[in-house]
């Protein structure tokens, strides 16, 4: 039985045969003159945990609230298990949405709050209060069920926000920045109680969040949006290690980008001439491009070593001024200012507790990187 | 130190100019003398003899009536109004709404008065209804400037409640009137309660609207009053007064400690 493993080890994406569980077929949303979402289309798979990560302004949200029905699309289709669900009420709709704001019913206990969806379904009374007293169990709010929303801390209430959602076992669970009110203490504590959750019940996730680490951590996959458009789809290390543009690259965690021209292309290596690096840098696979064309080569601060000593080689090197260094206990992170004039980041594991030899401020070092380090991108 | 004693006393002097004037019409509703200017010793008799005249027991249950009706009709009314406005989008004659709901709060109130008496005599006239003036018509003119001042009040209230609560409802199977009466409704029973007691003292209070619109027989609070007072100002009106005030007073306090009890839960909110 493939379901006894987690949907990202079985990665169902990967597999043309695979139906998706929700389609989200050349999607747009326009309010006016503004588009607000352009011409998405999205395979999302039973069980998923699906992040879409993007900045405010991004169409995340919309294309959220499409789903959950409080907007409708201005063209294209919405299918959720194989039904049209495009212009399906939203109390018609197998979703439930956990808001950001949790949109708790003040005048309503813990318990009535979550009870409120079964009840609306018709569920008879006694059955409904032993499903949420399951539910309040689950999320450990059990001695909590008397209180008033207003009576409980912003943890309780993110968790009773979440219970009210699953209690009605949706197909699709919806969460509009589910971790954004809390503290980050806090927020890393439920990030892992949230995939436990899902994956307990199996139930197919879909998480709109403006924070990278968030998206990261939670999700089988990221769909990252920029102005109404989806601008890649992957795992979370494909967005990071193979980003296809400088805006995802950009976007999701750090990355130090060098624009460069190609003067050498081999089928098994380039070369890039880079004013901005102050070195040629050399990709060690081929690369479809032309001589001349304009590249960007993109590394991230990790995979940046620096020394005191010349790495040697004649490529992938380069000399620079430490800037800044910023401790932030498991690493530091270096602000170099190469000869070119360019500021890159470094980052260093604080492997050790006292590091004497460590390289400080104004100290003149060599930056390197290997010939797979970084990824070329063409946009 | 010129400033410190500067505010003191234009604070003292504004208070009596305010108050000055409702102290010594409570202390002359116990004085035992026929004549209101003249101080002559301590009694209630005229609140015996207000409890036991019928005309203004009559009347007082009448204003009672009309207000207590005329509010639950305005807060229904201004609601639904408030709901629409606020709720529905820019539809095509929002702006005449918006404008129209409104339009009470600043008409003259001559001009509402004589427009709804000639309004009610017309209808009288064409469709037989309401048959002549009395109670009905005085609820019906009520209503339709009360319901203003309730439209305002709810949709400042509405306008400021997290929409997303609605939605939620909706999400979890309510139907659009479901989600009226389980979310919004309770959500915004602070304004509803706030404009019921607006509307019951505006009603309560009215004298001019109600001359206009009333008939034989339906002769509101102020009306009695106001005729009374014609003929000479006589102790037992003073008596009325201060039972009023007495009332109106307790209303406010019991208002304003109910208003900072569910501020007090929402702002932990």
């Amino acid at each position: 039985m493939p379901d006894t493993q987690t949907v990202a080890a079985r990665k169902p994406w990967l597999d043309p045969a695979q139906k998706p569980f929700v389609r989200i077929q050349k999607v747009t949303k326009k309010f006016g003159d503004f588009t607000a979402v352009w011409d998405v289309s999205l395979d999302i798979f039973k069980g998923e945990l699906f992040c879409l990560l993007g900045g405010s302004g991004s169409g995340k949200s919309t294309l959220l609230r499409m789903i959950a029905g409080f907007e409708a699309p201005t063209s294209g289709r919405i299918e959720i298990d194989g039904q049209d669900m495009t212009h399906v009420a939203p109390y018609d709709r197998p979703t439930n949405m956990m808001f950001q704001s949790y949109a708790l019913f003040p005048h309503m206990t813990v318990e009535r709050n979550v009870a409120y969806g079964l009840l609306r379904e018709g569920m008879a009374r006694d059955k409904a209060m032993e499903r949420v007293a399951a539910m309040l169990k689950l999320v450990q709010l059990t001695p909590f069920a008397g209180r008033k929303p207003h009576q409980l801390s912003g943890g309780q209430r993110q968790r009773v926000a979440l219970a009210r959602a699953l209690v009605k076992r949706p197909k699709l669970l919806l969460l509009d920045e589910p971790l954004g009110a809390l503290d980050k203490k806090l927020r890393e504590e439920t990030q892992f109680e949230l995939v436990k959750i899902q994956e307990t019940l199996g139930i197919t996730f879909m998480v709109v969040t403006h924070d990278q680490e968030e998206a990261m951590t939670l999700s089988s996959r990221i769909g990252v949006m920029n102005e109404g458009e989806i601008v890649q789809v992957g795992e979370p290390n494909e967005i990071y290690e193979f980003p296809h543009s400088r805006f995802v690259a950009d976007f999701v965690g750090s990355v130090n980008i060098f624009e460069g021209r190609v003067i050498e292309d081999e089928p098994d290596f380039i070369r890039l001439a880079s004013p901005e690096a102050g070195c040629d840098i050399h990709v060690g696979h081929g690369v479809a491009c032309t001589l001349n064309q304009t590249l960007w080569y993109a590394v991230r601060p990790e995979k940046m070593r620096l020394s005191r000593t010349d790495p040697g080689g004649a490529f992938n090197r380069v000399q620079g001024v430490v800037q800044e260094i910023a401790y932030l206990g498991n690493l530091s992170i270096f602000r170099v200012r190469l000869d070119s004039g360019k500021v890159v980041r470094a980052t260093r594991a604080n492997v050790a507790r006292v590091d004497e030899e460590a390289i400080s401020w104004d100290e003149r070092v060599w930056v390197s990187w290997t010939d797979t380090a970084g990824v070329v991108l063409n946009r | 130190m010129r400033r410190g004693l500067f505010l003191p006393v234009v604070c003292t002097l504004g208070f009596v100019f305010l108050y000055a004037p409702i102290v010594s019409l409570v202390v002359y509703s116990f004085n035992d003398s026929r004549l209101v200017t003249v101080w002559g010793g301590f009694s209630t008799r005229w609140y015996v003899q207000l409890f036991t005249d019928p005309q203004i027991l009559g009347a007082a249950w009448i204003s009672l009536q009309v207000a207590a009706i005329s509010a639950t009709l305005a807060v229904a009314l201004g609601t639904l109004a408030a709901y629409v406005l606020t709720r529905f989008g820019p539809f095509r004659g929002r702006a005449i709404l918006t404008g129209m709901a409104t339009a009470p709060l600043v008409m003259p109130e001559v001009i509402t008065g004589l427009s709804l008496l000639l309004l009610f005599v017309a209808m009288e006239q064409i469709i037989g209804w309401p048959g002549g003036r009395g109670m009905t018509t005085i609820i019906i003119a009520h209503v339709t400037f009360c319901m203003a001042y309730v439209a305002v009040v709810v949709q400042s209230r509405l306008s400021g409640m997290d929409e997303s609560l609605e939605e939620a409802a909706m999400d979890l199977g309510a139907r659009p009137v479901r989600v009226f009466f389980d979310v919004t409704i309770p959500v915004i029973a602070p304004a509803l309660v706030a404009g019921w007691l607006l509307a019951f003292t505006l009603s309560l209070d009215d004298l001019v609207i109600a001359s206009f619109v009333t008939g034989p027989g339906a002769s509101t609070l102020p009306m009695i009053i106001f005729s009374k007072v014609r003929l000479g100002v006589s102790p037992d009106i003073n008596a009325l007064a201060t039972i009023i005030i007495a009332v109106v007073a307790l209303g406010v306090v019991v208002a304003t400690w109910q208003m900072r009890r569910s501020m007090r839960g929402r702002r932990t909110s």
